[in-house]
């Protein structure tokens, strides 16, 4: 190899601690960037997937009026590339082995489902198979219940209206076994082409028709432009969003993972800044020495431009290699956690934004110092010349913030959320700088300690620039690293909240109201009692200040909640997940009055003393609203959009009970002596669903914690960065103390309680900037309330402290080990 | 005694009412004033002073490092206060050798490759070769994969002259050669400074503050707070 090619390679820059700095920070920041986009669009793909199964489609029709939906919709759904399907959802009495049994029947055609699979029990040695088709014509599958409420087997028959159907299979799970109040009674599966010789479905039936539709999301959102104009009331369109427990989950880890990018480039380019000033800083020499050996600016700025590349080069190999890895593991936790195998898939799409970190990086943090270089006179190989003043580094700063503006709205992809981030950070730095002043100010008038607390303060006080600096950086990654875990507890908090183990997993619904205190009676018998019961009056909004409803909202805001029959209840207090935010909960004795949910109130326009009538059977009940409350729709327990006093409007009206318990697996057997002990009862079992939606949640935080490991990282290399900004110095100092006579213990001390302070100080103001953005950030992108962290927030302090003063110490290990003349003259 | 070669009375560095001046923050430094001075080719020169005389800023000049703020440098005939950095660049990678008091070797290079540098640089053939050869010159040819942190300051002081020479320069600029060293050592370096200087027949511009060192010049100037006192040569010294 040639001496000028030496000069330029990589190996021989990896000496440079301060190239590995740069080196580690743009791996750290590739592999961080190209994880997070991987994983992120994976778990898009996999969380809308499984989302989707829990539709069996991506889309849904449903027409609850016991009509069909006109053929040439479906048609035109064909038409534009979807995929179709339909279901038939009754309830009947099926004979078995000379007994009766209500059964809520889904009747599936071929295609069902289009997303997600079914679980089957096929034969009686009890494997489980997953299947992705419906029972064939002729055959019927059931829930394992029926098994010993009908005291039949597989093989046997089953009797549904004139139509004898063979039981060929338990049903154990089907991916739409969302939890539709409409639901009832134990499942049974069958093939839609049998329906019509069953006999059951007459004209005016209680049937809902559910078509399913898969396909692109453009032409699922294309059709349903189309279709939309076209449907009737009872009609209604779902997607994978309306379902709320999940898309919230998905969202907000979207939210997470994307800020988890943003910090992570922050981090990453604070790193490179500082890492590649300070290696162009130690190259000022040789670049003079190349320049009066004879190399010209241009050959400079190439030299450095090549080497600059290869570091890019080799950031991006390093980063994609830490990044594949860790995205297969993630891949295959996220299999194991939904208990099917997901796709190894590489989203080139999602490399491009680490690519892109990869070369802004080095273009807007690191070239701009190494570009000063071939300004650095020759003259320098005579005489040190005055170092950079500052001022020609604010260009570099200006092109450094547009990028990083750039880089963070790539990833955030909002706008405000950059402006926010970055205007605060930008404050920020300033306050811990003017606080970080105050407190070495203060410092210096600390009296008393030994020579080596007095040794430290000097130190802190003496390189008191960079200590401001140092602890403003320092405080500002850890206000990153202490906010990114703030709000990853605050986050898995919620949903474990939300989510708790023992939440509700089952429904019981269609409580006639003389059997409320014997099924309370039941569960309560066997340990397991219920949560409140609600009465609960099916009725639809019509009118609103006695305007059609239809008519004063415009078709724009419609809801899904004006397009079929409501929920409606009546209660005495307000249940304790609600909170009322306008008008007053209902007084004890009050007749009038209805509590409408806040979301439906502010879509409809509602206020309070507004006159809703609603029309109940043939019935219409008009209200005046009372108040408005906010819901807890994902609490797994019956939740209404319009709430009644007691002896208010519903009086009178036909009610039946609802309630939701939690049932612990094992215990599911109760159920079926409770079916045999009220058979008008509906058990609606949600437990599958839950335990799925858990799965998704722990597996977010695994990829949400494997991510803030990265993160970590590079808020270590960050730290590195900074500290070896003054290594020489500080090497510099501690030879002379101990040529002077200084004795070992004094300097380490010393250094330790130096690094110690700085990392103390930085800690306390880094957790307070991270209480504060953490609640800015529950306050607007997760919607939660504020709370203080103490637990989480007051040790770190007390770690940054510590670990500063461990890397002081580390880094002082070349002036204890070496001669000082030896090392006196290397620093030279 | 130098003999003296008949083209040395061309000269190869002509200056002429070199002024230089500094700004500071309240105040204007002038650090040399009005200095014209020749130098012919293969003539031995030291620039004599006291610390702070302008003596470095001096050398500094006439090698192109930097530009004066009046009058006017011609080095191996371009007037080189006219031309560009990279010009000057340029020029110095084929005309002109250096030796400085801090050695100024690059520490990630070997021995050999430190003085292979200049060599590419300037594109020369078989870099390797005659960088061996110059090696053994000075007497460091068992210790040509050794990187400056194993060489002793005499030793890197030699593989700095090695450099110096390695491209045939026309003109050598040496600051303080023996200034880091030890009598000795010192000693020797300036031997084989004087010597490799009259194989080669290279001018050499030497600012030192050592008299024994200087004494071995053919000229030297004096030079006191920016102004050049009259050229002694050595003849006159020793008469």
């Amino acid at each position: 190899m040639t001496a000028a090619k030496k000069l330029m390679s990589v190996r021989r820059d990896w000496r440079e601690r301060d190239v590995r700095v740069v080196l580690a920070a743009l791996i750290i920041a590739v592999a961080t960037v190209a994880t997070i986009a991987l994983f992120a669009s994976q778990l898009q793909r996999t969380l809308v997937s499984s989302a989707s199964s829990f539709l069996a489609a991506d889309r849904q029709l449903e027409a609850e009026d016991g009509r069909p939906v006109p053929e040439p919709w479906i048609a035109e759904a064909v038409k534009r590339g979807l995929e179709t399907g339909r279901m038939v959802e009754f309830s009947t009495m099926v004979l078995g082995n000379d007994a009766f049994q209500l059964v809520s029947v889904k009747a599936v055609s071929n295609e069902y489902p289009l997303r997600g699979e079914l679980e089957i029990q096929g034969d009686s040695e009890g494997s489980r198979e997953q299947i992705k088709h419906g029972p064939a014509r002729g055959e019927i599958w059931i829930n394992p219940r029926l098994l010993k409420l009908l005291k039949i087997g597989l093989g046997d028959t089953l009797e549904v209206g004139n139509r004898n159907l063979t039981v060929s299979g338990l049903l154990l799970r089907e991916p739409d076994g969302g939890f539709s109040l409409a639901a009832l009674a134990p499942r049974v599966m069958m093939h839609a082409d049998d329906v019509a010789s069953t006999g059951v479905v007459q004209e005016g039936s209680r049937v809902e028709y559910v078509y399913l539709f898969a396909g692109k999301e453009a032409a699922l959102d294309d059709y349903y432009k189309w279709l939309q104009p076209q449907l009737g009331p009872s009609q209604e369109w779902k997607g994978v969003r309306d379902g709320e427990t999940l898309s919230r989950s998905l969202d907000r880890s979207e939210s997470f993972l994307l800020l988890g990018g943003s910090l992570a480039v922050l981090l990453a380019a604070v790193a490179v800044a500082v890492a590649s000033r300070q290696y162009a800083l130690s190259q000022r020499d040789t670049v003079a020495l190349l320049k009066t050996l004879g190399l010209g600016s241009a050959g400079i700025g190439q030299l450095y431009l090549k080497r600059l590349a290869l570091w890019g080069v080799t950031g991006m190999v390093g980063g994609f290699v830490v990044a594949l890895p860790l995205f297969w593991l993630l891949t295959l936790l996220l299999g194991e956690a939904l208990g099917r195998p997901v796709a190894f898939q590489l989203d080139s799409s999602a490399l491009t934004p680490a690519l892109l970190t990869a070369v802004v990086s080095l273009f807007a943090f690191a070239y701009p110092p190494i570009r000063r270089l071939k300004n650095v006179p020759a003259m320098r190989v005579l005489r040190s010349q005055p170092g950079e003043t500052g001022r020609e580094a604010w260009p570099d700063m200006l092109i450094a913030l547009v990028a990083v503006f750039g880089l963070i709205w790539l990833y955030a992809g909002e706008l405000s959320l950059v402006v926010s981030l970055l205007g605060g950070l930008a404050l920020l730095l300033a306050l811990l700088a003017f606080l970080g002043w105050i407190l070495v100010a203060m410092l210096r008038k600390v009296r008393g300690g030994g020579h080596a607390w007095r040794l430290a303060l000097v130190g802190l006080y003496r390189h008191r620039r960079a200590s401001l600096s140092q602890i403003a950086v320092f405080a500002m990654t850890l206000m990153l690293a202490t906010t990114l875990i703030l709000v990853r507890t605050s986050l898995l908090d919620d949903w474990q909240a939300q989510l708790p183990d023992d939440a509700p997993n089952h429904f019981l619904i269609n409580i006639a109201p003389d059997a409320v205190d014997d099924v309370a009676g039941f569960w309560k018998e066997r340990g397991q009692p219920l949560d409140q019961l609600y009465p609960m009056v099916r009725g639809r909004l019509t009118e609103l200040n006695g305007q059609p409803v239809k008519e004063v909202v415009s078709k724009d805001q419609r809801v899904g909640a004006l397009n079929r029959e409501l929920n409606l209840t009546w209660m005495d207090s307000l249940p304790a997940d609600n909170a009322i935010v306008d008008g007053r909960w209902f007084e004890a004795g009050q007749k009038d009055g209805v509590s409408v949910e806040a979301e439906l109130a502010g879509k409809l326009g509602l206020a309070l003393g507004d006159k809703l009538t609603f029309t109940i059977g043939s019935d219409k009940v008009t209200e005046a609203v009372t108040s408005i409350r906010t819901v807890q729709w994902d609490s797994m327990k019956p939740n209404f959009y319009m709430a009644f006093p007691p002896a208010g409007g519903l009086t009178d009206m036909p009610a039946t009970w609802i309630t939701s318990f939690y049932l612990p697996r094992d215990r599911k057997n109760a159920l079926n002596e409770f079916s045999r002990r009220f058979p008008t009862v509906s058990v609606l079992e949600i437990d599958n669903i839950i335990e799925r939606i858990q799965e998704i949640v722990r597996q977010v935080t695994q990829a949400i914690e494997a991510i803030l490991v990265l993160i970590l990282a590079a808020a270590l290399v960050v730290m590195a960065a900074v500290v070896s900004a003054t290594l020489q110095d500080r090497q510099r100092e501690g030879a002379l103390l101990r040529t002077l006579g200084g004795r070992q213990s004094l300097l380490v001390r010393s250094t330790v309680l130096e690094f110690a302070l700085l990392g103390g100080f930085a800690g306390v103001l880094g957790v307070a900037a991270a209480e504060v953005a953490v609640w800015a950030l529950q306050f607007r992108m997760f919607e939660g309330a504020f709370s203080w962290h103490w637990q989480v927030v007051l040790p770190i302090p007390v770690i940054s402290a510590l670990i500063l003063a461990l890397f002081g110490r580390w880094q002082l290990s070349p002036v204890l080990s070496v001669s000082p003349m030896l090392l006196l003259r290397r620093l030279e | 005694m130098q003999t003296i070669n008949p083209d040395s009375q061309r000269p190869t560095l002509r200056v002429e009412n070199l002024t230089h001046r500094v700004s500071l923050e309240t105040d204007t430094l002038t650090i040399l004033k009005g200095v014209s001075l020749e130098i012919n080719r293969g003539e031995s020169v030291a620039i004599v002073g006291r610390s702070g005389s302008g003596k470095t800023t001096l050398l500094g000049l006439l090698a192109g490092l930097d530009t004066p703020t009046e009058g006017t440098v011609e080095l191996d005939g371009s007037v080189i206060s006219g031309l560009s950095e990279d010009e000057r660049a340029r020029l110095r990678a084929h005309r002109v050798g250096f030796v400085f008091q801090s050695f100024q070797l690059l520490p990630a290079l070997t021995a050999l490759e430190n003085v292979m540098l200049p060599l590419e640089l300037a594109s020369m053939d078989a870099p390797e070769m005659r960088a061996r050869e110059l090696l053994e010159r000075v007497g460091l040819g068992e210790r040509l994969a050794h990187t400056p942190r194993q060489l002793s300051g005499g030793e890197q002081q030699r593989v700095a002259i090695a450099r110096a020479f390695a491209s045939n320069p026309a003109i050598l600029f040496a600051d303080e050669p023996t200034g880091n060293l030890d009598n000795r050592t010192g000693q020797d370096i300036s031997d084989l400074l004087m010597a490799l200087n009259q194989e080669q027949g290279t001018t050499l511009v030497m600012v030192t503050h050592d008299e024994q060192l200087a004494a071995r010049c053919a000229r030297q100037f004096h030079i006191e707070a920016g102004e050049l006192t009259e050229p002694v040569t050595r003849r006159e010294l020793t008469d």
